[in-house]
Parts: structure tokens; sequence; C-alpha cells
């Protein structure tokens, strides 16, 4: 797995300003990396733009060598990217486990339908979240809930990549530690590409590379 | 499919909604089925009354000649009502004009102005044939021997306006339903953003987006076929009898003979017609056949897709992230 960024630059439609400036960068499969910088520095953009969720106007993200521009990024999205997004993005009327259930759907998981909740359930029970809490609709999660929900459905699908937003901004220390070792059994122990955007020094320390995002530059 | 069971799952979350798009397919499919099903049974009436009059035959006074002969003193076969210009030959008349080889039956009828007679021919063709046939026993020249034009019209033509009236409420319904529930998908896609940018960015793919969206609406749509087609079928006919008895009353202001011969002829080819009797009102069966229903289904599933495709136009705008951030 290879994913690159070259000379990426974004600005926002009806913004002046360019959010990215000529950003690039590399990343592999087994690290950890930490983007961070200030509020505003344009790290969810950079995210969604590696995520396949929208284009760079200028430059290219390129998968596997292949620019994401001519993949089928829902493809791309649902087979070899898991995102867990800064607002969590889950369906808020359904449980949590028929959040991850269906994630396993959509990526084509080859299980049965009985296989694959009690996989969910499995998962769920790794980030913390009991039955009971998974058999409760998202809209009656906590928002540390929500968010170890948003996890357990970045890692549904096996993804090469798994792409994180502040993913323990709401967390409390003690999960956070308990996320972080998730995250690094994942990278260092099944070798998959690990990119988390966060304020936090402990994630940071435990990362193989930080990348500081300054006024839309890498410094 | 878990598409299918995504599809119902959401059913079964955001009630208010569903009930109100229920509600509505509902009262359009109702309309529609009202609408058609009187469309297609009067179109079954004017086809059967047309060939079933089409061979009926009487000897009408031409107005203008008998108002003349009237004038002075009257032609030897008119009776005592020559005054009102309906004149009448005697039964022994008719039954002379009848025995002829055109002829495949007679009728025989006392109206407040005389006796009239009807002559069913063999063929319509014959008409000619047997007015010469006439001629030869003596019909006079100011007579003339007619398809039973007023009978057909006094039928079929407040059928033909139901009928008009049908198709227009059919046409107004469609095109009202079509607005009302394209605005309705906007909104209701509108409304659902959040939800339709969450599946995107777990990478479903606009069309499989569209069709959990399209099986919602098809759901919907064929719950409320079934209904619709109970409420239409309880509606329909008292709604077709009152319009058919107004059309009547109207139609009747101006040829007052008309009802009289329309009673008497329809009742006469009874058996022909599917409609069992126009006696005191002209009255139409409404009957939901299969054709009917299948035609309703056809409208209502286009319907329900014209929604799935709007649907899909309002969601394939954007990219994923700004479907998330447009939420609400
Ligand atoms: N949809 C949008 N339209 C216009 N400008 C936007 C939009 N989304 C974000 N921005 C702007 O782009 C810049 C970068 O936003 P971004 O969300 O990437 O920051 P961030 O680094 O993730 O910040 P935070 O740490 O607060 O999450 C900000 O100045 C923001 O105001
Ligand atoms: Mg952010």
């Amino acid at each position: 797995m290879g994913l690159e960024l070259k000379n990426v630059s974004y600005s926002y439609e009806g913004g002046t300003e360019r959010v990215l400036r000529n950003i690039n960068a590399q990343f592999e499969s087994g690290k950890i990396y930490a983007i961070v910088g200030e509020s505003g520095a344009g790290k969810s953009t950079l995210l969604s733009l590696i995520s396949g969720l929208d284009t760079c106007k200028e430059g290219e993200v390129l998968y596997n060598g292949k620019s994401l521009k001519t993949l089928d990024r829902d493809e791309y999205r649902s087979q070899h990217i898991g995102v867990i997004f800064q607002s969590f993005n889950l369906l808020l009327n359904s449980t949590a486990v028929y959040n991850i259930t269906l994630s396993m759907n959509i990526s084509g998981v080859a299980a049965t339908a009985t296989e694959k909740k009690r996989l969910a359930y499995e998962l769920l029970a790794k980030v913390g979240i009991d039955r009971e809490t998974a058999d409760r609709k998202i809209l009656r999660l906590s928002g540390g809930e929500q968010q170890r929900v948003g996890i357990a459905r970045a890692l549904s699908h096996n993804p090469a990549v798994i792409i994180a937003d502040e993913p323990t901004g709401n967390l409390d220390e003690i999960t956070e530690g308990e996320i972080l070792d998730i995250f690094a059994k994942l990278a260092h122990g099944e070798g998959k590409c690990v990119i988390i955007v966060t304020h936090s020094d402990e994630v940071s320390a435990a990362a193989d590379r930080v990348l500081r995002l300054v006024g839309g530059r890498i410094l | 499919m878990y598409l299918l069971e995504h599809a119902m799952l959401n059913l079964g979350k955001n009630k208010g909604r569903n009930m109100l798009l229920l509600g509505i397919t509902f009262a359009i499919i109702t309309a529609i089925v009202v609408a058609l099903s009187i469309f297609n049974a009067t179109n079954l009436v004017i086809e059967e009354t047309r060939t079933s009059l089409q061979s009926a035959v009487r000897i009408v006074p031409q107005m203008q000649t008998l108002g003349e002969t009237g004038g002075t003193g009257g032609g030897q076969m008119i009776t005592g009502q020559a005054a009102q210009n309906q004149a009448t030959f005697t039964a022994e008349q008719f039954s002379d004009f009848a025995n002829s080889d055109f002829v495949l039956g007679w009728d025989l009828q006392d109206t407040p102005r005389g006796t009239d007679a009807v002559f069913y021919l063999v063929s319509p063709l014959l008409l000619s044939d047997f007015e010469a046939e006439l001629r030869e026993k003596g019909l006079p020249e100011n007579y003339a021997v007619r398809t039973d034009e007023a009978a057909f019209a006094s039928i079929v033509a407040p059928v033909e306006s139901l009928q008009s009236l049908a198709i227009t409420f059919l046409a107004v319904v469609v095109v009202l339903g079509g607005v009302i529930m394209a605005l309705l998908s906007v909104i209701a896609i509108r409304e659902r953003k959040y939800e339709i940018g969450v599946l995107r960015a777990m990478g479903l793919k606009k069309r499989k987006v569209a069709f959990v969206i399209w099986a919602e609406n098809v759901i919907i749509t064929g719950f409320c076929f079934v209904l619709g087609m109970a409420a239409g079928n309880f509606l329909s006919q008292p709604i077709s009898d009152n319009i058919l008895a107004g059309q009547i009353l109207s139609n009747a202001d101006g040829e007052s003979t008309a009802t009289t011969l329309a009673e008497r002829l329809a009742s006469e080819s009874a058996d022909a017609l599917s409609t069992e009797n126009f006696s005191e009102n002209l009255q139409i069966d409404i009957l939901i056949n299969a054709t009917t229903a299948l035609q309703i289904l056809a409208i209502s599933l286009l319907l329900a897709s014209l929604v799935g495709i709007i649907s899909v136009s309002q969601i394939t705008k954007s990219e994923p992230i700004k479907i998330l951030m447009e939420r609400t």
C-alpha cells in the first residue's frame, strides 16, 4: 500500500484563501502518522482529500500510484479506507451494532448476517462498548460512546488505511490509552497505515511521524 | 439484500414523514383509481352502445317539410299530433314496414306523442335498401329512415361527458400528484441529507442510495395501491352515478323524446349492453378489471420512480463531504 500527496492545494467554494497549499507527503503501511496544527489549519480538509470524500482542485492524491480522481472513490472508501470523523457521522436513528453491520454490508464483507452481527458486537466490545450499549440508538449514546462506535465502524471492513480525525477528542485518558493501543496494534502488528489528526500529546508521542500543518502548509 | 432491509428499517423510523407520504400517495392513487375506472367503464359502454345501436333504425319526420305540410293541413299519414311536429304511423303500418327481409326484429312503443317503432336491421349496411323498400310500401317523402342517432346520442352523450370529465380529472390528478410527490421528495431528501451523506461516506454508491429511496417509495406506493384500490372501488360507483345523473338531466333539457327512446332502446338491447339497465337513470357499472388495475399500478410505480429520479438528481450533485457539511 502506498498513499501519496503530490502538490495538493485546496480552497473551498466561495472561499478566497487557499486552505491547503502545495502539500507533499507520503504515507506507508505499518506506521502511525500524526497530523497536528491549530484549529482551522486545514487538518480535516486534508483528511477528506486523502479519504476520497472530496477531490483536490490542484495536485493529486495517489493510492498505489493511481490518482483518486480516476479511481472509483466509492469503492476506494468502502474497501481500502476506514474513516473516523471528527463529528462521528453515524446513523443517529440506528443502533450502534446496525451502524457496524451496515458498513460491513456496504463493503461487501463475506459472512452471513448472523456472523456479521457477532463480529460487530465483538468489535464494539474491543473499543469498550458492551452489548447493552451496542443495542442502543446512536442518539442515546454519549459523545465518547459515539466516538468509539465510529472507531469500530472504521475498522469493520478491515481497511488498509485508517484515517482518524481527533479520535480521542471525547475520551478520557484511560480510554484514550486503550484506543491508542488498538491503533498501535493495527499499525505495528497488522501492518495498517494509520493517519491521525490530533491535539493530544500522547497520540503524537505514539506516532512514528508527526506532520505539522501551519497556514495550509506542512512544516 | 441489505439495501431492501435498510429501506424497510427507514420506513419504520421516520413515522411522521412516512405517514404524510402515505396519506398523500393514498389520496392520489384513490383519485387515479376513480378516474381511470370510470374512464374505462365509459369506454366500454360507448363501444357496446355503438355496436348495438348501429343497426337500430326508426322513421323520423323531416322537420322542414313536416312543418310546411303541417301548416297546410297535414299529409295523409299524419295523425292528430301533427301540430306538435310529431307524427306517427299506426301499428298496422309499422307491422307492414317490419315485414321485410332486412329486418331482424322490431319494437313498438306508445310514447306520449303516439306510437313509434324501432326496426333492428340484419346489418347497418342495409339502411338504404330498407328505405327503398319502405318507399315502395308508401312511405311519404317527408319521412326519412335513420339510424337511431337520437337514442345513441342520448345514451352516449352523458357517458361521453362523464368520460371526458374522468380523463380530465385523471390528467389533473396525475400531473398534480406528480408535482406534489416531486416537491415532497425534494423536501424529504433535504431533510435526509445527513443520513445520505453518511451512507455515501461509507462508500455506498449513488445508485444504491437511490435504490434505497426508490424502494421506500415503492413499498409505500404498493401499500397505498392496495388501500387505494379498495377505496376507489367504493367511491367510483357513487361518483359515476352522481355525475351521470347530472349529465342526463342537462341533456334531457334539450331533447325530451330522447330519454324515452333511449330507455326503450336500451332495455331492448339490454343483453347486448353489459350495463344492465338504462331505465330511469342511465347506469354504468364501474368494474375495476385486471387491465384497469394494471394501468393504475403502472401509473403508481411511475410516480414512485419519478420520486426516485428526483432524489437521485438531488444527491448526485455533490461529493459526500459537501452533503455532510450542508447538513442541518
Ligand atoms: N465548507 C467550508 N466552506 C468554506 N470554508 C471552510 C469549509 N470548511 C472549512 N472551512 C475553512 O477551512 C479552514 C480549514 O478547516 P478545517 O476543518 O480543515 O480545519 P481543522 O484544521 O480541521 O480545524 P479543527 O482543529 O478545528 O478541526 C478553516 O479556516 C475553515 O474555516
Ligand atoms: Mg477538523
